[in-house]
């Protein structure tokens, strides 16, 4: 009877593989990964974490999929409405359960992914696996919880919007985009948001189309017996029901000039700058991403000349700092900076054109780029210090390409990159009609 | 394993560990409550010029050069009686580190440019930021001030707008000579540590000034007089609301683990565990949340996790009710005063107290999964002279009976005397409502439950026992002046 079973659990499972520790890869634990019929991915992880494990459900669908019209913020909506109970456990049930495990349960929703995760002990791993792929497969929510949740995202817009930091970015993205969905923020629209209580039919919609195993990837790590989650995977995910949506992303056009946008805050605030330029999408083949992501340590990092200037030297800023982000489509490279002083903001806008000019002319030494490889390598090392950390680390590579490797081919590609690289990207990206350039200052009063 | 060590005038703890991360957690025991009259904000300034200046050896540029490669972190944490510096580098960059590390602490710069910025950085902190961008985080400073009025921990920990500007440098190499001493020194190490560098260490903190520890002593807090609220009156598009008063009860007391399973089960945060979250928010949808507290509690980052080393003597009792709409807000403190009566009074049920001992047990052991925190933990205990503390609350908490709790609840909680900080657009109209015990009928946009339209009966016209002469509204430009 039990060679019976693992042979049937064999047969569920594809694409079985188990990769061996490899200590020239940055990532330095042994990952498995098995995929089963229906399309869900399972990864894991083995590390010592004495009684714990981390289970993270990575949904690849964020604020990026809601393309229609009016529909802004579902992806984030869902992340609320998953809390809300399924015929077999409700919410209360639910809650219950969590509270029981003495578990960190939460979720978070991106521009492209949303990730429901827990912390919990190991020994309540089929318990876990019972009430997340209940949830993943039979959520059931009545109009009036769904209305009600809806307050509560109101809510959560409310608390963050308080925030200019949060509205630059809000408006940052209205501006640079035009047709591309990364136009609205992952919360959505206020609009959308004051509209959802309407959109219940649509939410169903949104479950149906998006929360299928083929389009979700689970990963476990810490402490746990392989060969057990095999089988339970199969238990509890095997008969979820694969999706046949597809979502067509509309492209972002080329931005052909500059836009500018001032903005007034009707609260004590220092006046701030934020520059954005449309950068590449995210690869671990080609080395656009990965460029930008050395030009944001090189130029822009705490030890850049820039911030050695502005913050330290000269003090015109609180802080001044410039990256990208890892997406699925091309997004933005922004450049933020707290000026001290209103009568400085276009001196500071003046010394950031400057260093840009100088990521596209001078060549960076040898010496420096090593200094932002070691600095890469090390940050990375002193992160992985917990599973849950490596869970969501591993999570962040496979809702962007599916396949956990990514995160070794992108330190890989790290290492390749050149001077002349950095110069002939930052050509190609940091110009200036590729450029938005947002200004904040305090609303004077009458 | 652990090792404590008191063979000095300071005290030096170790976990030694297999990690290849080491950490450090430096902690002095000084804290705002030392701070100069007047010249409020001298410890986190002080404190603020070490971790973000330079050493006698490098600038506070070729600092940050330095550390760069190695990713090494340094920050610090400067409370009202502790202030602690934490470090973190990996194995193979720890002589470097530690070295500039030691120097930040032990030879500090203190050069006037640096001290320039960072004090410029810790006023901002007041005019730019806590009064205007988080008004959640400004609503429970502002309860702290109200609750510990006339009292050592009155002032916020940065101390006040007037009290920075006073400070010159040389009142901060003052403020450093007097009290970063041995006697106030806590050292903390874990990770793969050898025994040169501890004996290292050693050498290196046994060169500064003896010192002598002197306690302040912490008067009791003024007595509250039914309920005193404070409006702070600003810019913000939603209410939010902070409920609070002093407790008698710290980890130091076998009461206080009794406590945190009576405030697991009234208002864990960021959980759907508490009455109050699944009250304001789960039934109603009024706001993103509602969550309870027996001590200081700040969120570690994006953690749902408290950070530690902010240990104190005395704690207090807090609910934090997150914005809501300004035309909810009125309800949300009825609602949550309510509930706390309703605890008060009723206490929780044996399935209740078993519930939330069995969630506090298991989710207690989650709080100290990196070593630094454990670490901090350590450190914790030492302050409370209690025992480790997540290994305490297990071996408290197993031998809890539902009566410990409901006797600790009535013990230490109570509903007719607190304190309220309120910050949101229309002072005056909220205080008016308030004052005049209106009606406060709330909208929904959907059918609800005909158990919580009953429920609400009860809660639209409850008495919340104001006290007039101690309903204030304040402009928020006149918060942490001096």
């Amino acid at each position: 009877m039990f060679y019976i079973r693992i042979a049937f659990v064999i047969l569920f499972l594809l694409n079985l593989k188990t990769m061996s520790q490899n200590k020239s890869k940055i990532f330095p634990y042994k990952v498995n990964e098995f995929t089963l019929s229906n399309g869900l991915k399972v990864i894991s992880i083995p590390y010592d974490s004495k009684g714990i494990v981390a289970y993270y459900t990575v949904v690849r669908t964020g604020s990026r999929n809601e393309v229609e019209d009016g529909k802004s913020g579902f992806a984030h909506f869902f992340e609320h409405m998953m809390f809300r109970g399924t015929e077999k456990y409700s919410t209360k049930a639910y809650n219950e359960i969590v509270k029981k495990l003495g578990s960190d349960a939460n979720a978070f929703t991106t521009d492209d992914w949303t990730c429901y995760h827990l912390v919990a002990s190991s020994s309540a791993l089929e318990t876990i696996m019972d009430i997340e792929s209940d949830r993943f497969q039979n959520l059931k929510y009545s109009v009036e919880g769904f209305k009600t949740e809806s307050g509560a995202i109101l809510g959560e817009y409310n608390k963050s919007y308080s925030n200019p930091i949060m509205t630059m970015f809000e408006k940052m993205q209205e501006a640079a985009f035009t047709t591309h969905t990364y136009k609205h923020t992952t919360m959505g629209f206020l609009k959308d948001i004051q509209d959802m209580p309407n959109q219940y039919e649509y939410s169903l919609q949104f479950f149906d189309r998006y929360y299928r195993p083929e389009n979700c990837i689970v990963v476990v790590v810490g402490d746990f017996d392989q060969s057990k989650l095999e089988l339970l995977a199969n238990k509890y995910y095997g008969n979820w029901m694969r999706g046949n949506f597809n979502v067509e992303i509309p492209n972002e056009p080329q931005q052909t000039e500059p836009k500018f946008v001032d903005m007034k805050w009707n609260s004590k605030t220092l006046p701030m700058l934020m520059i954005g330029f449309h950068s590449p999408a995210f690869s671990d083949s080609e080395i656009d991403m990965p460029t930008m992501d050395l030009i944001s340590q090189l130029y822009f990092s705490e030890n850049s000349k820039l911030f050695q200037k502005l913050v330290i030297e000269e003090q015109l800023v609180e802080f001044v700092e410039g990256s990208g982000s890892d997406n699925r489509d091309p997004s933005m490279f922004i450049v933020l900076t707290r000026v001290k002083d209103k009568s400085n903001i276009e001196k500071v806008k003046e010394e950031i054109s400057k260093t840009i000019e100088e990521i596209k002319t001078n060549p960076v030494s040898k010496e420096e780029l090593e200094k932002v490889k070691s600095h890469l390598k090390y940050s990375f090392a002193m992160r992985m210090n917990t599973p849950d950390a490596i869970a969501n680390t591993l999570s962040h590579y496979l809702q962007l390409t599916g396949n956990y490797e990514s995160l070794n081919r992108v330190y890989e590609l790290y290492e390749k990159i050149t001077a002349d690289d950095i110069i002939r990207i930052a050509q190609k990206y940091l110009t200036l009609n590729n450029s938005t350039t947002l200004t904040l200052t305090e609303e004077e009063t009458k | 394993m652990t090792f404590i060590t008191n063979s000095n005038s300071y005290e030096l703890v170790i976990k030694k560990s297999e990690s290849p991360i080491i950490s450090f957690r430096i902690q002095f025991k000084i804290g705002s409550i030392n701070d100069w009259k007047k010249q409020e904000g001298i410890n986190a300034l002080t404190a603020s010029l070490i971790a973000q200046g330079g050493t006698k050896f490098l600038t506070y540029n070729e600092v940050v050069e330095k550390l760069y490669p190695w990713a090494g972190e340094i920050y610090f944490i400067a409370d009202k009686e502790l202030t602690t510096f934490i470090g973190s580098v990996h194995k193979d960059n720890l002589e470097g580190f530690y070295k500039i590390f030691s120097d930040l602490i032990l030879n500090p710069r203190f050069d006037e440019e640096d001290f320039a910025r960072v004090k410029d950085e810790n006023l901002n902190f007041f005019e730019n930021n806590l009064r205007s961008i988080n008004d959640e985080d400004l609503g429970k400073q502002v309860l702290q001030t109200m609750i510990y009025k006339n009292h050592p921990y009155e002032k916020h920990h940065f101390g006040t707008v007037e009290g920075i500007k006073s400070i010159i440098l040389d009142d901060v190499k003052k403020y450093y000579n007097e009290n970063y001493t041995q006697e106030n020194l806590v050292i903390g190490i874990t990770g793969n540590i050898s025994k040169e560098i501890i004996n290292e260490i050693d050498s290196d903190f046994k060169k500064i000034s003896l010192g002598k520890f002197q306690k302040t002593l912490l008067p009791k807090t003024e007595e509250i007089q039914d309920m005193e609220i404070t409006i702070v009156e600003k810019s913000a598009r939603a209410t939010a609301i902070s409920i609070g008063f002093p407790i008698s009860v710290t980890r130091s007391d076998k009461d206080f683990y009794a406590l945190m399973v009576a405030n697991s089960y009234f208002g864990e945060h960021r959980t759907f565990n508490g009455v109050l979250m699944n009250k304001i928010r789960g039934d109603r949808g009024i706001n993103y949340g509602d969550y309870s507290y027996i001590e200081n509690f700040i969120q570690d980052g994006g953690t749902r996790f408290f950070i530690p080393n902010v240990a104190r003597r005395q704690q207090f009792f807090s609910i934090w009710i997150r914005p809501t709409k300004p035309e909810d807000a009125h309800f949300s403190l009825r609602l949550a005063m309510k509930e706390l009566k309703s605890l008060c009074e009723s206490g929780i049920s044996k399935e209740e107290f078993e519930n939330a001992r069995d969630f506090v047990i298991n989710y207690s052991k989650l709080w100290a999964q990196t070593q630094s925190r454990s670490l901090g933990f350590e450190l914790d205990s030492k302050f409370y002279k209690a025992d480790y503390f997540i290994d305490k609350i297990e071996e408290e908490l197993k031998q809890l009976s539902v009566d410990d709790v409901n006797s600790a609840i009535r013990k230490y909680l109570q509903y007719q005397n607190v304190k309220v900080a309120i910050i949101c657009q229309n002072a005056n109209e909220l205080k008016e409502k308030i004052l005049t015990n209106a009606t406060s009928q709330i909208k929904y946009s959907t059918t609800v439950d005909e158990s919580i339209l009953r429920e609400d009966e009860s809660i639209i016209n409850y008495s919340l026992n104001i006290n007039k002469n101690k309903l204030n509204v304040l402009q928020v430009n006149q918060l942490f002046k001096k």
